[in-house]
């Protein structure tokens, strides 16, 4: 059976005599696997506390929280070994060169010397920052020392990164530069990452999985992938011409299908069948496609769901139909 | 290939033993210590004392030298604890300025720009990032105590007649130790005035306070109050009881070897107390 990257169980946490998480229980991510893990919540929902008591920040009350099969409490040691982190706050020592700086950094974290240096050099020009390498810290833009910060995270090859905000503050460009190295992160090296932002978009982007946090208690645990695939079955397709055969075809084709006005069919597409057979489906029928829509949920609206803004997400809308569509057939 | 071209890869090699982390983190340290010019310079300057020591003991060690002098200069020519308390208490002073040169450096910075995250999420801890920084402080500090101190109870004893080094070793063993003492405490208190402020200026003011200000007040308190109590809130006096005992020098007036040692462990105490509130990887307010 494959280990969850972080494994949670009843856990509490309190922070002065306030209880900031309540025994929230979960299993995110994969080890070994490259995935992303989205975390999100309102400010005050728990998501850095959560974060800080993984990495061994904040002592537990009560339940256990386990990084890659290791105690997060009572073997911070081997579980710091395999994380890298990357905080939400501006941090870095300012008199230090960026070279110098991730140098300290990977032998801290147990990388040999001449590694270390080496390693220092080929995760700054990976970040972009292989210009200014030999500059002090304190002269680095605000998007460059996110990028020394990211660089720091990594630098030693850890098994799992956590980002606080990766993207808080940086400009479009900078922006798209950061989303394209998380993915790279997970798809090209294998690295699991839990990304924790306010941004939607950007998780939305590149997270696999998202788990949405309120009031110290999570509300919702969403895989994305399973949800984007399962949203590729749902179609809205708008034609010209005599449609009168067409919900026979769909039929014949394993389709559930219901014409809502003339030209306008909402479709539920069966497993095997691709949305680029409704192309040669609309074209055997003399029919011209006007618009081929597949209806998802936005990360948006599950999130808005999650905090009980919205009774129902789109695409729970449109499982429900398909049920009915099911019950006329 | 050139590094440019090779793009990043994962490290999946051997990792270094703790103690190579622990090595890792007292070199930041030291260069971080040694980077202001003004240490260096100090450095410099705290060589003058111990080298006008070492004429005085060459000169004392060669009688016709002042064969012709007044047969009181002989007294005064002696090598023993009286010397080394003037030797110790002057360095003592120098060894306080560097630590308030060199000490904020250590911890300030790493607070003033939120760094303490990212060394707490290694695999280090919040003990050995302290021992780090003492180790790095007593390492320059020791440059100006007990080191060269050392060299001089060495000189002496090579030039002294046969029989002085079994009659004075104490003298030796009791400069190291007393100054390991103060070491210990003067470290502890710049690291301590590092993590309670975040500027370099008012922590290194804060450790100068620490040792000349609370003299002043513990001395003050002894004479408006008429008691011996306010010795016990000042360092200085108490590392000085220590150093008398340890050197076999008559206690001063109103000072005991257990009120010295009882006052120095308070005020190491309190210092360590403060170092382990502050210096944490997050702020918790309750």
């Amino acid at each position: 059976m494959s280990q969850p990257v972080v494994e949670i169980e009843d856990l509490h946490v309190e922070l002065g005599r306030r209880e900031v998480l309540h025994g929230i229980s979960c299993r995110l991510g994969v080890s070994s696997r490259g995935r992303a893990i989205g975390l999100l919540g309102p400010n005050g929902a728990g998501k850095s506390t959560l974060i800080r008591t993984l990495l061994g920040f904040h002592r537990p009350t009560r339940g256990s929280a386990r990084v890659l099969g290791f105690d997060c409490h009572r073997e911070r040691r081997q579980v710091l070994e395999r994380i890298g982190y990357m905080p939400e706050t501006d941090s870095f020592v300012a008199s230090m060169t960026g070279v110098e700086f991730l140098r300290v950094l990977a032998a801290l974290s147990g990388l040999p010397g001449p590694v270390a240096l080496e390693k220092a050099h080929e995760t700054l020009f990976h970040v972009g920052l292989g210009e200014a390498r030999y500059r002090t810290l304190g002269t680095y833009s605000l998007g460059m020392r996110q990028m020394a910060r990211l660089a720091q995270a990594i630098v030693h090859g850890p098994e799992l990164v956590i980002l606080d905000e990766p993207t808080n503050g940086l400009d479009p460009a900078a922006r798209r530069r950061m989303l394209d190295l998380i993915r790279q992160m997970k798809d090209e090296h294998g690295m699991s990452v839990i990304v924790c932002s306010h941004l939607l978009a950007d998780v939305e982007q590149v997270c696999d999985e998202v788990v949405i946090l309120k009031d110290g208690a999570i509300v919702h645990h969403a895989d994305l992938e399973a949800e984007r695939r399962a949203n590729r079955r749902f179609v809205e397709l708008e034609v010209e011409g005599d449609d009168s055969g067409l919900g026979a075809a769909l039929e014949q084709r394993g389709a559930a299908c219901v014409r809502e006005a003339a030209g306008l069919w909402r479709i539920v597409l069966p497993v095997d069948l691709d949305v680029r057979a409704l192309w040669s489906l609309a074209a055997a029928q003399g029919l011209s496609v006007r618009r081929l829509t597949q209806r998802r949920d936005t990360l948006e609206e599950i999130f808005m769901k999650a905090m009980g803004l919205l009774r129902r997400t789109p695409g729970e809308a449109a499982a429900s139909e398909e049920v009915e569509i099911h019950g006329d057939l | 290939m050139a590094i440019y071209k090779r793009g990043y890869q994962r490290y999946d090699g051997p990792l270094a033993p703790h103690a190579a982390r622990l090595g890792v983190l007292v070199r930041d340290a030291w260069r971080r210590a040694t980077a202001p010019r003004l240490v260096t310079a100090l450095l410099a300057a705290s060589c003058l004392w111990p080298l006008l020591c070492a004429f005085f003991i060459y000169i004392a060690n060669h009688a016709e030298l002042w064969s012709g002098l007044d047969r009181n200069f002989a007294s005064i020519l002696s090598i023993d604890h009286q010397f080394m308390l003037t030797f110790m208490k002057v360095q003592a002073v120098f060894s306080v300025i560097l630590a308030a040169l060199a000490g904020p450096g250590l911890v300030s910075p790493d607070l003033a720009n939120q760094a303490l995250p990212l060394y707490f999420s290694r695999p280090i801890s919040r003990l050995d990032y302290v021992l780090a920084r003492l180790a790095a402080l007593a390492g320059l500090l020791s440059l100006v105590t007990w080191a060269p101190g050392l060299l001089l109870f060495i000189m002496q004893a090579s030039m002294a007649p046969p029989g002085w080094l079994a009659a004075n070793w104490r003298l030796g063993a009791g400069l190291v130790a007393g100054f390991w003492l103060w070491i210990l405490l003067v470290a502890l208190a710049a690291v301590a005035s590092s993590a309670w402020v975040r500027w370099r200026l008012i922590a290194g003011a804060l450790v100068l306070g620490y040792f000349f200000v609370l003299s002043g007040i513990g001395a003050v308190v002894n004479g408006i109050f008429r008691v011996e109590w306010g010795d016990l809130i000042n360092p200085i006096r108490a590392a000085y009881g220590v150093w008398c005992a340890l050197l076999g020098a008559p206690m001063p007036q109103g000072l005991t070897l257990p009120m010295s040692l009882g006052a120095l462990a308070m005020m190491g105490a309190l210092l360590a107390l403060i170092v382990e509130r502050r210096l944490r990887p997050v702020e918790v307010v309750s």
